[in-house]
């Protein structure tokens, strides 16, 4: 076992054992600091394939920004409202038929996707390309995502102001 | 470079490995120790103080006899705290801080990683940073400790805003994120620093001085704002909130806090040196080079790297002994209002004068 | 627009202001004082620990009466006719045996009060501050110069002295009981 598959297997098996606990466990707050594990791990992965810069925007994005959101909303209410911060199995028949649809299409997708074998290079950086695509190619949608994402910024800031 | 080194030395990648990843906790050790002991003497002769003086010359010893007692201290978990998250946080926090380390560039010849991204590396690992304090806050299951959690993320959330755009200014002039390559770029004399414009040809150079300048000091505050030294303590102010979310912890725990800290101010001074100050460069060429001794370089570049940023360090203390601390209206203030627009206007002005 | 700038201005010229005073502060030698090694000149009236020149001390119980917390503690044993006390410095003849002089220093507090009213100014403040003990008995100074013997035996001389007076006075007393209607008569 190389130090690769050492490192992979480590974060797969951190990755699957804490999103094991993120559905399992009843405490809200354990379940998001389970998804920081969970976010962490697939961030290792990412970077096992050579997707650099999607590990460091996932960890960016989803560590730094949504779950420090979540983290800060259950806190917050926590102790305002009486609400029990517990979660509870509520509609199984209707989750599980969603969660068989969706698991389904997964592994379609798992078993037809031709998965390419070849031993892991020195991973190269995936910065300059995805760079020059967005600034090239892909640059009219770049701007509109920003410009969307402004739109949502002054609406939360005129939402939040008080009249 | 230094992995090679030891993966030929020790024959096994994985050993090697741990051990380039062990170097920056030793590096962290010895330096929270002479951070800790100048803390006190830089605070002491601020205020006409001798501050410790008995232990070992001027008190050297002082950081080890203290760290010989934390270790004796008993661990005491409050009653009706989350145990385990309570366990959690304080490893959490120091990840955060070490994992910042392995991008950091001591020298030519030791990176931890050199990674393209290093830059964008550093704040995402803050991030982990961030979540352990909220850890901190939450599983402590005490409201001084809530309040400096949740204070502490937010004020961290908000400064890295002001960082990332200055991020972009430093990425527009230099062209990457890599923090060895941009080591490289500001080689020569002081004069390539980034700081006085780096090396960009002809008028531009003299056009983007007091721009980076700008730059430079908006990068330098947010960071003190980011690893929450006075003036910006909010979250540990000790007047209103104890200790803030540190407040249940001693023993081992609180040191790992205390380790954090320190570290977190080592990462951010050296962000600040190897964007702006030019990195591990020394300023005015290498005695190795003089004497035609190329192992020496490496060992310079340690040198000077460790210099800037213990000096940055200094600085960070000096201005915790000069300031008071800022309330927090003051600091969002500060934040949103001041250095957000400097900085965007920087940026484009930044972008506007690399684009003619 | 222009307030906005100033604030700025303001912000970071102060700041720098308040570094550069700091920093000048840093070479200020300190004021602190090495306690153990150094020790700061002690006023002249200063009042610490008590202390008895017991060749000076007549026994004559004016300090301890005058304490208010009582730590002065007096006990004298007469000298019978023939001892030899010597004289205080300044001239006065001791005529008492001082067999126990103790003072609680840990009940003192410091008021001087019993060094006013000595006679022979023996009892006076030394410039000792620094006698903490880990014994509260330790603090109890003991300022006698008999040995023990010495007043054991000082005792059986006054003793015997007093047995002797009260055998005198026995026999003087004999006769004059033995006629009691005499006595008015001899006024
Ligand atoms: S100083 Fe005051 S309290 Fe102390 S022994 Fe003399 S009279 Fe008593
Ligand atoms: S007043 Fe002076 S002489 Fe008299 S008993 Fe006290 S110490 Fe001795």
């Amino acid at each position: 076992m190389n130090l690769y598959d050492f490192i992979f297997y480590f974060f797969a098996a951190l990755t699957i054992v804490s999103a094991f606990f993120v559905v399992t466990t009843k405490n809200i707050i354990y379940a998001a600091f389970n998804l920081l594990l969970t976010f962490f791990g697939v961030a290792g992965i990412y970077v096992l394939l050579g997707a650099d810069f999607l590990a460091i925007v996932q960890l960016i994005i989803y560590v730094g920004g949504i779950l420090i959101l979540m983290l800060f909303g259950v806190m917050l209410t926590n102790k305002i409202t009486n609400v029990q911060i517990k979660t509870e199995a509520s509609f199984v028949i209707p989750a599980s038929i969603g969660v068989g649809l969706f698991a389904g299409v997964l592994i379609a997708i798992l078993l037809k996707t031709e998965w390419r074998n070849s031993p892991a290079d020195i991973p190269i950086s995936t910065l300059v390309p995805i760079g020059k695509l967005l600034m090239e190619e892909w640059a009219f949608v770049f701007i509109l995502l920003g410009v969307l994402l402004l739109i949502a910024l002054i609406g939360a800031a005129s939402i939040a102001r008080k009249e | 470079m230094i992995f090679e080194f030891f993966a030929d030395l020790l024959g096994s990648q994985i050993l090697s490995a741990i051990i380039i990843a062990a170097l920056p906790l030793v590096f962290i050790i010895l330096y929270v120790l002479l951070a800790n002991w100048l803390e006190r003497k830089v605070s002491a002769h601020m205020q006409d103080r001798l501050g410790p003086m008995r232990v070992g010359w001027h008190g050297w010893l002082q950081p080890i006899a203290d760290m010989i007692k934390i270790l004796q201290k008993e661990d005491i978990v409050a009653k009706d705290a989350d145990r385990k998250l309570f366990s959690a946080a304080p490893v959490l926090v120091f990840v955060g801080c070490y994992a910042a380390f392995a991008a950091i560039p001591f020298s030519s010849a030791f990176v931890g990683a050199d990674l393209e991204l290093g830059l964008l590396y550093i704040l995402a690992v803050s991030s982990i940073v961030v979540a352990g304090i909220l850890m901190a806050g939450w599983a402590s299951n005490n409201k001084y400790a809530l309040i400096g959690a949740v204070r502490s993320a937010a004020q961290i959330i908000s400064y890295e805003i002001p960082t990332v755009f200055i991020i972009l200014c430093i990425i527009i002039v230099s062209g990457t994120l890599n923090l060895t390559t941009l080591s490289e770029q500001q080689s020569g004399t002081f004069l390539n620093w980034y700081i006085l414009g780096g090396d960009v040809e002809g008028w531009k150079k003299f056009a983007l001085i007091p721009f980076m300048f700008i730059g430079f000091i908006v990068m330098y505050i947010s960071s003190v704002a980011e690893s929450n030294r006075t003036p910006f303590d909010l979250p540990e102010a000790e007047s209103e909130l104890v200790a803030g979310y540190h407040t249940e912890y001693s023993g081992m725990k609180f040191a790992m806090y205390l380790f954090a800290e320190y570290a977190n101010m080592f990462v951010v001074s050296a962000l600040v040196v190897a964007m702006f100050l030019g990195g591990y460069q020394s300023p005015f060429g290498y005695v190795g080079d003089l004497i035609n001794v190329p192992w020496l370089i490496p060992i310079e570049q340690f040198f000077w790297f460790t210099v800037k940023g213990l000096f940055f360090v200094f600085v960070q203390m000096w201005l915790r002994w000069t300031l008071p601390r800022l309330r927090v209206d003051q600091l969002m203030a500060l934040c949103w209002k001041y250095l957000i627009p400097i900085a965007f206007v920087n940026l484009l002005i930044i972008s506007f004068l690399m684009i003619l | 627009m222009q307030e906005y700038f100033r604030n700025i201005w303001q912000g970071l010229s102060t700041v720098l202001t308040g570094m550069k005073i700091t920093f000048k502060h840093l070479f200020v030698p300190a004021v602190t004082i090495q306690y153990p090694d150094v020790k700061v000149p002690l006023p002249e009236r200063v009042r610490n620990r008590l202390y008895v020149n017991m060749d000076d001390c007549i026994g004559c119980d004016q300090c301890a009466r005058v304490c208010p917390v009582n730590c002065i503690t007096i006990e004298t044993v007469k000298s019978v006719p023939g001892e030899d006390l010597g004289k205080t410095s300044n001239g006065k003849k001791k005529a008492l045996w001082v067999t126990q002089f103790e003072i609680d220093i840990a009940k003192c507090c410091y008021c001087q009060l019993c060094v006013f009213p000595c006679p022979t100014e023996c009892i006076y403040m030394t410039d000792v501050y620094e006698f903490s003990e880990l014994e509260r008995e330790n603090l109890n100074f003991n300022f006698v110069t008999l040995s023990k013997e010495e007043i054991l035996q000082k005792k059986e001389n006054y003793a015997k002295l007093e047995a002797e007076k009260a055998a005198q006075k026995a026999a003087a007393a004999k006769p004059a009981v033995a006629n009691p209607e005499q006595k008015p008569t001899d006024n």
